[in-house]
């Protein structure tokens, strides 16, 4: 955290031009993530509640929040939930009572005309948001469009789902957002993880009792914010419960 | 003043809530939004508003809907509906307690109910994120006829104030813009200005606007009934909660 700072905002507050980096070199343009807006000529105001998050080295700034309804942003990874299939697409559902985001029939690794993939209704897709503008419907995708390759996306066998938090699912995407639950667990245990940014956890243990165990301790881990010594300890008592 | 207690984000299936106590009247909030809305009330270029009000006892009357009609209008001007267009955003409010006094006292009982309804479903909106171009902060005022104006009065103190001339409820944008006013008695032009200024002393805070930086100035106890402090110390403590996992690791 040492290129970040942070600062309580409400929405409608100003925010001063001595609290945005002020960008060098080549990176001279601001970028403005979630939650703030820019009212020409060089106004910037919030609009939500949160903590104002500023990257010097990125010259962005951002409203870090973790509250409300998980809204799709292009190169996002989401498990979304296959609603029904229409002419070219499966219809995809991120969050309950939203319109249905797209994901063509093409947009899986090795389909083509002939072999299209079949996917029940129901099923769990691991995919990335391509498109996501306020005047049209969400589209995803299961494959890398430059390649042409899965990697890692596609249908979810097995397992789970687990609701978390917007911000614990972030907080796990991010580079260096590995838990030490998951880690100390992974010594022992085998199991496989997909994390959604739409605030879903999709936990695959082999038998139904490790997923549960370790899908709950996740959302533990979620409602508790325990630190590092507490996960460990959570990690050898959900062991206990495994073995 | 009694500054208003509030729980934010305690319902597990909706996208924002909010339960907020003050002066004896207890209401819970709960926001759902962006979410899909029927084609009937679908607008091309802006969100869709919802307003419900359910009342303590028994079902809605044209009492909750005219309260509903309020709210609407004045929630409709501080949430950026352009930024979500073609869908709903759907904000329920449910009374849970009046104080028991507060038919006694003799004063519409929309006006002594509504200032804590935009509270509520200020909050819940907060607490759901959705984007919203300023806060809001508002206040009831009792100008009795033989003593000086009271601010947000408790039932109790209605009662003991004798004879009322007017009762006001004002609401004030963050920017000290006036949202809403809504009047009842005998009053003359001045009359309503003073008592205009005086809410928007208490809604309202010293109006140098802007981020203050943390450290400065930012107690979050030390309130001193001013309505912005009191706001800023509830989103303090909803963005602690939401970093608390921050100084563990």
């Amino acid at each position: 955290m040492a290129a970040t700072s942070t600062t309580l905002v409400l929405p409608g507050d100003e925010i001063a031009p001595g609290a945005l980096p002020t960008g060098t070199g080549k990176r001279k343009t601001l970028k403005l993530g979630p939650g703030l807006r820019h009212i020409p000529p060089n106004t910037i105001v919030s609009t939500v509640a949160g903590a104002l998050v500023t990257n010097s080295k990125k010259n962005a700034a951002s409203v870090e929040y973790n509250s409300g309804r998980y809204l799709p942003y292009p190169g996002d990874l989401v498990i979304a939930t296959v609603n029904g299939s229409a002419a070219e697409n499966f219809n995809c559902l991120l969050t309950p009572n939203t319109p249905p985001a797209a994901l063509p029939h093409l947009a899986f690794e090795g389909a083509t005309k002939k072999t299209r993939p079949q996917l029940p209704p129901a099923s769990l897709v691991y995919c990335r948001v391509v498109s996501a503008g306020k005047d049209s419907a969400p589209e995803l995708t299961c494959m890398d469009p430059a390649t042409g390759k899965g990697e890692g996306l596609g249908l979810l066998k097995g397992g789970m789902v687990f609701k978390i938090s917007l911000g614990m699912a972030r907080r796990l995407l991010t580079p260096k957002g590995d838990l030490v639950l998951l880690e100390s667990l992974g010594g022992k245990v085998g199991f496989e993880v997909t994390v959604g940014r739409n605030g879903l956890v999709h936990v695959d243990g082999g038998a139904v009792k490790t997923t549960l165990a370790i899908g709950q301790a996740i959302q533990t881990v979620d409602d508790r914010a325990l630190d590092d010594v507490a996960q460990k300890k959570l990690a050898a008592d959900v062991m206990k419960k495994v073995a | 003043m009694a500054v208003p207690e509030v729980t934010l984000t305690h319902l597990n299936r909706a996208d924002g809530s909010a339960t907020y106590t003050h002066n004896g009247y207890s209401i819970i909030g709960a926001v759902n939004g962006p979410i899909e809305v029927s084609r009937r009330d679908e607008m091309p270029e802006e969100a869709t508003l919802e307003v419900n009000v359910r009342p303590a006892v028994g079902v809605g009357s044209p009492k909750e809907r005219h309260l509903e009609s309020l709210l609407h209008n004045t929630l409709r001007s501080i949430i950026l509906t352009r930024m979500m267009p073609r869908t709903l955003v759907q904000i329920t409010l449910q009374v849970r307690s009046l104080p028991e006094e507060d038919e006694a006292t003799g004063v519409n009982s929309t006006l002594t109910i509504l200032p804590h309804l935009l509270h509520t479903s200020l909050l819940a909106l907060l607490s759901a994120s959705i984007p919203l171009l300023t806060t809001l902060t508002s206040l009831l005022i009792a100008v009795p006829t033989s003593s000086a104006p009271i601010i947000s009065p408790t039932s109790t103190e209605l009662l003991r104030a004798g004879p009322l001339q007017a009762v006001h409820v004002f609401a004030f944008a963050g920017d000290r813009r006036l949202l809403l006013n809504e009047s009842d008695g005998a009053f003359s032009y001045d009359e309503w200005e003073e008592a205009c200024e005086m809410a928007e002393e208490v809604c309202c805070s010293g109006g140098e606007g802007g981020v203050k930086l943390e450290g400065e100035g930012m107690d979050v106890d030390a309130q001193d009934g001013n309505l912005e402090e009191w706001l800023r110390g509830v989103v303090r403590r909803k963005v602690d909660w939401e970093q608390r996992w921050k100084k563990g690791t």
